[in-house]
């Protein structure tokens, strides 16, 4: 016996395109917080700050939307077999789902706003558990074309309810 | 099929209307619901002296109640079951009898008075609105059950046979003496905040609180060291008289029934309760996909428990549906969770604990805050601020007993294909799923949980609030459960599969 059983991660990358998407969506996420600290505490006169606060929600907000992406970009994969789907996506938490073929019972290709400018595409297999949708965001357009009609094959191959 | 039963659905195949004693339920309702408005009019048309605004004040009701009368039928018809309502905006709700899932009866007083009772659809649709809801409401008890029993045979089994009387059997009957519970359950607590609550907005409407002072406070011959621990005890006393009362309510006449599988196969569980308005439920076997024995702390303390079944289908909003056992001895509701999953083992079987790491993070997770709650208290006094701030301090032993106790809560099994997962101590839950309703495996881990060798395994499930989490496993070991619940699903995703098949824990 050689060491304990470990999952190894999945064997598919997301578009290296998803990086910028997701730094846009970060910038777009600090931007109402900071908007609102601005607003509050200059015009309104709220509350004011010392200048070690703006610092630090400098720091903080710049650290956010440089880093957290790329970190995002390494967690982020997926893969698909004849007989289960497995993601993994997050970046602090983790998180891998796998789900047998024969659960999935619907696959959806959304492209959002921010997808379409990158020409990306976000899909999601959705099993009768709704705490078990899988997920696969930041995905190359053409790629998640294939995957939805790989995923709709596999799974129609099946048999069984999906319940 | 019986004949009683062929007619019943001869008849339910044409549009019909509900039963015509609904035609008194719905004024009574009425004007129940408008009775402040009718006050005032009366009042005020008796101060004017017009009799005629009385009659409109207690005919508009009823006029309400003709119309929602007359607009509204249903049939069942080839295999469909449609529901018509509405009298401005016409609703035609339709649903195929085959996705019923559970038919609930509930009879108001009123109802009972006349032998009448609500039949509620369930489909398992995930939509909440009232306007989607199929509500028969208003049909003879009888015709009800009949109803009842013909929709979930057509949906569970096609060859229909007569219900064998002779293999119902009573697996739960309320006894009184389970009141004692009452008032250590979560739900009694807030029943009697809401108690308090109401009376002080009551209070304050009057305007006591404007004239309260307490330093006037003076009973005649009572001191205040006195008073204000009696008034305390009299709170407690009201607290759980309220939640006996709630209990009493809702649980008066509990029984849960075991359907034998006479007719085909399809066993169902069947449950009624209630003390005022009586519920019944029915629920199809092969639909309870678990069970969650739950233990809030006071619960647990005076050797009791409650159940409730994880239903597929049945989502986290409908869990009134879903109760097996109210707040009870733990030994029956025990037995109950044995005999609904059909095996014993499950429910006794002693639960691998997750480690030295997955205790630390239970020790630094309780700690941590109470820590910076005691600091929190310690810097001002020690700064001149009173006294009394010290209770903060108070936070690192309940928040040791808390680690200590959620770290004995945590355990998890593979016993005889069901996973049984344990956590919680404030409430402390035992959760046990029938293995053939995992749907997938969520394995989570934050960053701190990875650096420990952790992870949070979560079976997906289609029922309940859809996912039994395991806390805190090593992650090797929830690769091993995951896979000897779900075997060929695991072991194309890991580094050794060999290695998955030998020495799993639970």
């Amino acid at each position: 016996m050689d060491g304990a059983p470990a999952l190894r991660e999945p064997s598919q990358r997301v578009s290296p395109r998803a990086r910028l998407m997701w730094t846009l969506e970060a910038v777009v996420q600090v931007a109402f917080p900071t908007v609102a600290l601005v607003v509050l505490s200059g015009p309104v006169d709220a509350f004011g700050l010392p200048w070690w606060a703006w610092l630090l929600w400098v720091v903080v907000v710049a650290a956010y939307v440089a880093v957290v992406p790329s970190w995002r970009y390494l967690v982020h994969r997926w893969e698909v077999t004849d007989t289960a789907v497995y993601t993994q996506t997050g970046w602090w938490a983790r998180e891998r789902r796998i789900a047998p073929m024969s659960r999935i019972q619907t696959v959806d290709h959304v492209e959002g706003v921010f997808s379409r400018l990158f020409g990306l595409a976000t899909v999601t297999a959705t099993t009768a558990s709704a705490a078990g949708a899988l997920e696969i965001s930041g995905l190359d357009k053409q790629v998640a074309r294939r995957l939805v009609d790989d995923l709709t094959v596999k799974a129609d191959a099946v048999e069984g309810d999906a319940t | 099929m019986t004949s009683t039963a062929q007619s019943e659905l001869a008849r339910d195949a044409e549009w019909q209307r509900l039963d015509p004693r609904m035609l008194l339920v719905h004024p009574i309702r009425e004007v129940l619901r408008f009775l402040p408005v009718i006050v005032v009019v009366v009042l005020g048309s008796t101060a004017a002296g017009g009799e005629q605004w009385q009659l409109i004040g207690v005919g508009i009701p009823v006029v309400l109640g003709l119309m929602r009368y007359l607009t509204t039928s249903f049939r069942i018809s080839s295999g469909r079951i449609e529901l018509r309502r509405g009298l401005l905006n016409r609703h035609v709700l339709s649903t195929p009898v085959d996705r019923v899932r559970t038919v609930d009866l509930t009879s108001s007083p009123i109802h009972r008075l006349l032998g009448l009772t609500k039949v509620r659809i369930g489909t398992g649709t995930a939509s909440t609105s009232d306007e989607d809801r199929i509500d028969l409401d208003g049909l003879p008890v009888d015709r009800a059950r009949a109803l009842r029993a013909e929709l979930l045979q057509t949906s569970t089994a096609d060859d229909v046979a007569v219900t064998d009387r002779a293999t119902d059997r009573d697996v739960l009957v309320f006894d009184p003496a389970w009141v004692r519970f009452a008032p250590l359950t979560g739900s009694g607590v807030v029943i009697g905040a809401a108690a308090l609550g109401a009376g002080s907005q009551l209070l304050q409407s009057v305007g006591f609180w404007d004239r309260f002072d307490p330093e006037n406070v003076d009973v005649p011959g009572v001191p205040l060291g006195v008073l204000v621990p009696l008034l305390v005890l009299a709170l407690l006393v009201l607290v759980s008289l309220l939640s006996i009362g709630g209990y009493v309510v809702t649980n008066w006449g509990f029984r849960l029934t075991r359907l034998g599988g006479a007719r085909g196969g399809g066993e169902t569980w069947h449950l009624s309760r209630g003390l005022f308005t009586t519920r019944e439920t029915t629920l199809d076997d092969e639909r309870v996909a678990g069970v969650n024995l739950s233990e809030p702390l006071g619960l647990r303390v005076a050797g009791g428990a409650r159940l409730s079944a994880i239903v597929t289908g049945l989502s986290r909003s409908q869990q009134g549906s879903s109760a097996l056992a109210p707040p009870a001895p733990r030994r029956i509701v025990e037995r109950v969770a044995r005999e609904v999953l059909d095996a014993a083992v499950p429910v006794d079987a002693p639960l691998v604990p997750h480690g030295p790491l997955a205790a630390r993070r239970r020790w630094t997770r309780a700690l941590l805050p109470a820590l910076a709650l005691a600091v929190a208290a310690l810097v001002p006094v020690a700064l001149g601020a009173p006294v009394w701030l010290l209770v903060g301090l108070l936070a690192l032993p309940v928040a040791a007993l808390l680690a200590r106790d959620r770290t004995r809560s945590l355990g998890h099994a593979l016993v005889a294909d069901h996973l049984v997962s344990r956590s919680g101590s404030v409430v402390r839950r035992r959760r046990i799923l029938e293995v053939d309703h995992v749907i997938g495996w969520n394995l989570r881990a934050t960053w701190f949980q990875r650096r420990a060798g952790l992870t949070t395994l979560v079976a997906t499930t289609a029922g309940g609030s859809q996912a039994v989490p395991v806390l805190d496993v090593p992650e090797d070991e929830a690769l091993r459960v995951a896979h000897r619940a779900l075997p060929d699903l695991m072991g194309q995703f890991s580094d050794s599969p060999a290695n998955l098949d030998d020495g799993c824990l639970a």
